[in-house]
């Protein structure tokens, strides 16, 4: 089956988020492929390259980053969640006159079409939230 | 870009316009899928409900008004619009000034129109 | 298959807790996850909502484990990641109640 997953919980506190980068590598190892993953509202902070956890803590950033690397998994943030919360790749540094990029070149920033044209797409819509 | 045979989308919303940014960020997806022509359903409950309260002025708060937006979406083409009848009961407010028409529902309404959906989002 | 997997990721005090269980339909799937895992403590009155509501209980081991509540959940089916998968094989449709 084909998967889309649409991420809003944030990965500085509570379970939810570490819980759906483990869902999406089970949902490959169980023969299924995910279509994409889209991170809405405090989902975006799951892209940040930036962020600095506990090294006694579960690395938030690096499940995404294997999924993106070697499982070809698209991990989309909604840019204007993105934007919110400092999430800037690349070119909306630039763009926006930002000193630095900030997401995780495993990541895209793009609009919100991505999502329905994922649920779209998927025979199985997963949401994450709080 | 979009399949030939759309699915039927549910937002279920359930949080309040200015507690949090997910009140927006719902709508920003109904807005979304309204763009790609999928038909949408948004189902207000809990303390989504009170996103339909009138007379929100923001201004002095220096945010987007939830309710200018909700006056807009039927522009949009979004159009079924509904409300947990409960929530509305618990907060005692009439939905004839709303600024959303919202067909309230009972409970096995609900129940029953997340059986007509494809697929169910929860914000 | 009809049956819908509601996934309640809050605590069993919340309107998201009641909102789910009024609203989900006997014989759906409801798996609890982060704060909602608490709504399965034994002999609570959260609890026997749960047991009333007729659907099939599920609680995701991690999040139980965490939070202490393992040895306390008689009664209901603890799943790992990949059992989540499988409810998600098995229903067609999800929604997030948090």
């Amino acid at each position: 089956m084909i998967y889309s997953l649409l991420v809003m919980s944030s990965p500085a506190s509570g379970q939810c988020a570490t819980t759906a980068a483990q869902f999406a590598r089970a949902v490959l190892a169980r023969g299924h492929s995910i279509k994409r993953v889209f991170f809405l509202d405090k989902g975006t902070s799951s892209g940040s390259a930036m962020a600095v956890f506990p090294q006694d803590e579960a690395d938030r950033l690096a499940p995404w980053v294997e999924l993106a690397e070697q499982h070809q998994v698209e991990l989309i943030l909604c840019i204007a969640s993105a934007l919110k919360y400092g999430m800037l790749d690349a070119t909306e540094a630039q763009r926006r006159e930002k000193p630095a990029a900030t997401v995780h070149p495993a990541f895209s920033v793009s609009g919100l079409g991505q999502l329905v044209e994922a649920a779209s797409a998927a025979d199985r819509l997963i949401t994450f939230g709080g | 870009m979009v399949a030939a045979a759309p699915k039927r989308l549910l937002l279920l919303i359930r949080h309040s316009p200015y507690g949090s940014s997910l009140a927006r960020a719902s709508l920003d997806v109904a807005l979304a899928a309204a763009a790609f022509d999928q038909p949408v359903t948004l189902l207000f409950a809990g303390d989504g409900v009170l996103q339909l309260l009138p007379e929100q002025d923001t201004h002095a708060r220096g945010v987007k008004n939830i309710g200018r937006l909700l006056a807009s979406l039927p522009l949009y083409g979004i159009e079924q619009v509904y409300v947990d009848a409960q929530a509305v009961a618990h907060y005692q407010f009439a939905l004839d000034t709303a600024p959303l028409k919202a067909v309230p529902l009972d409970s096995g309404q609900i129940s029953e129109m997340f059986r007509n959906h494809d697929q169910l989002l929860g914000f | 298959m009809n049956v819908i997997l509601h996934t309640l990721n809050a605590s069993p005090a919340s309107s998201a807790c009641s909102d789910c269980l009024r609203l989900l339909a006997s014989g759906d799937a409801l798996l609890l996850l982060g704060d909602g895992v608490y709504a399965a403590l034994a002999g609570s009155a959260d609890r026997a909502r749960l047991d009333a509501s007729g659907a099939a209980v599920y609680v995701l081991d991690t999040d139980a484990a965490a939070a202490g509540v393992l040895s306390r959940v008689d009664g209901v089916t603890i799943i790992d990641i990949d059992g989540f998968v499988a409810l998600t094989e098995q229903c067609s449709r999800q929604l997030a109640w948090y």
